[in-house]
């Protein structure tokens, strides 16, 4: 492991904390030498020419979540407001909601009942305001709905375009895929600037606005869990559900990873996550595992779950299980 | 859509007229009177048939329709409404019959071995259902006859894993709702239906935009 990673709960700042690589590091040390700003005019030329729309001071200079004030933090969300307003023609409430205490979260999902209809898929854009060029348009959803062959669990043999008239097929079996929340996560592990780390109840966030867009996240990713905006999300005023979370829904800049946070905007104040509302079958379950009477505590005492690629030692939290 | 069934306020009269049709073709006990007369019915009382909320209103942007709008214990015939017992307070309870039923035609059972109408409708007061020892089952408790033979099934219900829930999964911050058995299964055939799947992503997944096409348009 490496030696660096905070632990979960480390009360340092992600500065102290983390190797002198972070952006606020580099910005502040390479401002002391000439060799260093000429390093950091260079460093920043490919960042500047893909923020080049949205790039505000403001922004350049924003610390990193985990170190920001009460008082900076509420300034940013209200230049988030609006900015999103300017930009969209909608006014959000952007909320910063943090971890409550005495909750981990955990999802079931119940391949023995889903049958692929993906509404699931298509209510994780209503909530969490990716881009999307059309009511149909769910590449950007968190959530791929594979179709697998009864019988075994060929992942590469899935397929995740299925369109036929009905679901389920004959046969067939159908296995969403979303953010795992890995205890061991390797998405934080390669994060060259710390803007993904796990949260004390077992989300794994991004700071959007700390993420420099490398995408080191999604390559180490075994579940192709995370997704990049190549270009400024595109949302039209009608789709954007304007409950937001700085850590979760809130709509990203250009050039930055998103992935599922468990809708935290919900899931923190104690409702269910969309993907769960629409699920037209009752397949997923979702709770608190500190809870001893939660629905996920009754399906890890009672199903046989297990979790996805378990091999790669990433300890999931979102468990799998076959039941009528 | 749903819920949109033309009720009437003349359900009484329509079954009126009923009766008297049905009083002209059946053998009744006592002819007419049979017709007024109030049975000694215990009562069971008929809740509107309008599905209870599901989730929480500030939720429109998520499609959180039951897969199935439960009709009621009532009986819909050309846009009117009748009253089971306007009816069944004239015909005998059946459990067996030579003849295919001259009502309720469009009603075909296949729910496996339970085959008798009688296993879940109340023999002597059709609003209600039916439990073991014979007492009655209001309509409002249909997940109770449900659970009088899957009694596995209804206990994961209880426990929020069969079925779904839907507002908040913590009590203490908000109120939760659960769908009933009847909003997923049809009772009478409840094998879950299929359905047709949204539509599917387009290209792999990890990005908004390939980046071919990201490039030529930014
Ligand atoms: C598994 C239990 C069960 C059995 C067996 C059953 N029913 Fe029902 N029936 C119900 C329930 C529950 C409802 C209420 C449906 C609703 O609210 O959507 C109902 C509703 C009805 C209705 C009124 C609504 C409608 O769809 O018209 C009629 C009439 C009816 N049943 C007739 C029958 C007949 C005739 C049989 C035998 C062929 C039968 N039922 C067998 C459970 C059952
Ligand atoms: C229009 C009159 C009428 C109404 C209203 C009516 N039924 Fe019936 N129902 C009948 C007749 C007639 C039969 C018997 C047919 C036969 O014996 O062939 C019957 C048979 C049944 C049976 C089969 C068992 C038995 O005893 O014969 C069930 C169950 C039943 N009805 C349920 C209901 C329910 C539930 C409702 C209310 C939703 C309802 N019925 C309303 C006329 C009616
Ligand atoms: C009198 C007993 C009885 C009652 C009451 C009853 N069921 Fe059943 N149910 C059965 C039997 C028997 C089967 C068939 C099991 C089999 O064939 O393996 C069955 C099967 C089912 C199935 C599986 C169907 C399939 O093809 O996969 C569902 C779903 C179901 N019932 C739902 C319900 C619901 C909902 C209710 C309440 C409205 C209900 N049942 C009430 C006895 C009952
Ligand atoms: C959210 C929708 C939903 C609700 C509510 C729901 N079910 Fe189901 N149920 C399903 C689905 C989906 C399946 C699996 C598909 C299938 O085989 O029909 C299923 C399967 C079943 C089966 C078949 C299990 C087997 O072993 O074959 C039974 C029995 C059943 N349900 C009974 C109930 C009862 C009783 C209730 C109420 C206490 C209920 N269901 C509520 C969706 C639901």
């Amino acid at each position: 492991m490496n030696p660096v990673e905070p632990a979960d709960g480390d009360s340092r700042t992600v500065e102290q904390a983390c190797s002198p690589l972070t952006r606020r590091t580099f910005l502040k040390g390479s401002a002391a030498s000439a060799v260093g700003l000429a390093a950091m005019a260079a460093a920043l030329r490919p960042l500047l020419a893909l923020e080049k729309e949205n790039l505000t001071l403001d922004a350049l200079l924003q610390r990193h979540y985990r170190e920001l004030t009460p008082d900076q933090l509420g300034r940013i969300l209200d230049r988030l407001e609006g900015e999103c307003e300017r930009t969209y023609g909608v006014h959000p409430e952007i909320r910063d909601i943090r971890p409550r205490d005495g909750t981990e979260f955990a999802y079931a999902l119940n391949l023995g009942r889903c049958i692929g209809c993906r509404k699931c898929a298509h209510a994780c854009l209503r909530e969490n305001n990716q881009s999307r060029d059309s009511d149909e348009d769910i590449n950007m959803s968190y959530i791929r709905v594979l179709e697998l062959e009864k019988g075994g669990i060929d992942l590469e043999t899935s397929d995740h375009y299925y369109d036929p008239g009905t679901v389920p097929r004959p046969g067939k079996y159908y296995m969403p895929v979303q953010c795992q929340q890995c205890r061991e996560a390797p998405c934080t592990k390669v994060c060259p600037v710390r803007a993904t780390w796990k949260e004390p109840d077992g989300v794994v966030v991004v700071d959007y606005n700390w993420c420099i867009g490398c995408r080191y996240c999604m390559a180490a990713c075994p579940y192709d869990a995370r997704r990049f905006n190549y270009s400024k999300p595109k949302l039209a005023a009608k789709h954007i559900n304007p409950d937001q979370g700085y850590l979760s829904n809130r709509i990203r800049p250009k050039g930055v990873v998103e992935k599922c946070t468990f809708c935290l905007h919900r899931t923190r104040e104690g409702k269910y996550p969309a993907c769960l509302e629409v699920c037209p079958t009752g397949a997923r379950v979702f709770g608190n595992i500190r809870d001893p009477d939660s629905e996920i505590n009754y399906i890890l005492q009672n199903k046989r779950v297990y979790v996805l690629k378990e091999d790669v030692g990433t300890r999931p939290r979102f468990y799998y299980f076959f039941d009528k | 859509m749903r819920n949109d069934r033309r009720t009437t306020d003349a359900t009484g009269r329509s079954g009126l007229v009923f009766l008297a049709l049905i009083a002209s073709v059946l053998p009744l006990p006592g002819g007419e009177s049979a017709a007024t007369a109030t049975p000694a019915l215990p009562v069971v009382t008929k809740p509107t048939p309008t599905q209870p909320a599901v989730g929480l209103p500030t939720d429109r942007h998520l499609d959180k329709e039951p897969p199935r709008a439960t009709h009621g214990l009532d009986l819909v015939k050309m846009g009117w409404t009748y009253n089971c017992m306007d009816c069944h307070r004239l015909l005998e309870a059946k459990w067996h019959r030579d003849a295919p039923m001259v009502e309720h035609q469009n009603i075909r059972l296949i729910h496996g071995e339970n085959r008798f109408c009688l296993n879940c409708h109340h023999p002597t007061n059709r609003n209600a259902f039916v439990d073991y020892d014979g007492s009655e089952i209001a309509e409002s408790d249909v997940v109770r006859l449900c659970a009088k033979c899957h009694g596995t099934t209804f206990r994961d219900w209880q426990a929020g894993v069969h079925g779904r829930r839907n507002g908040y999964w913590d009590t203490a911050s908000g109120s939760r709702s659960q769908l009933r058995c009847i909003q997923c299964h049809d009772p009478h055939a409840p094998k879950f239906p299929v359905m047709k799947p949204l539509a599917p992503p387009t290209y792999p997944a990890r990005a908004a935009h390939p980046p071919t096409e990201g490039r030529a348009q930014h």
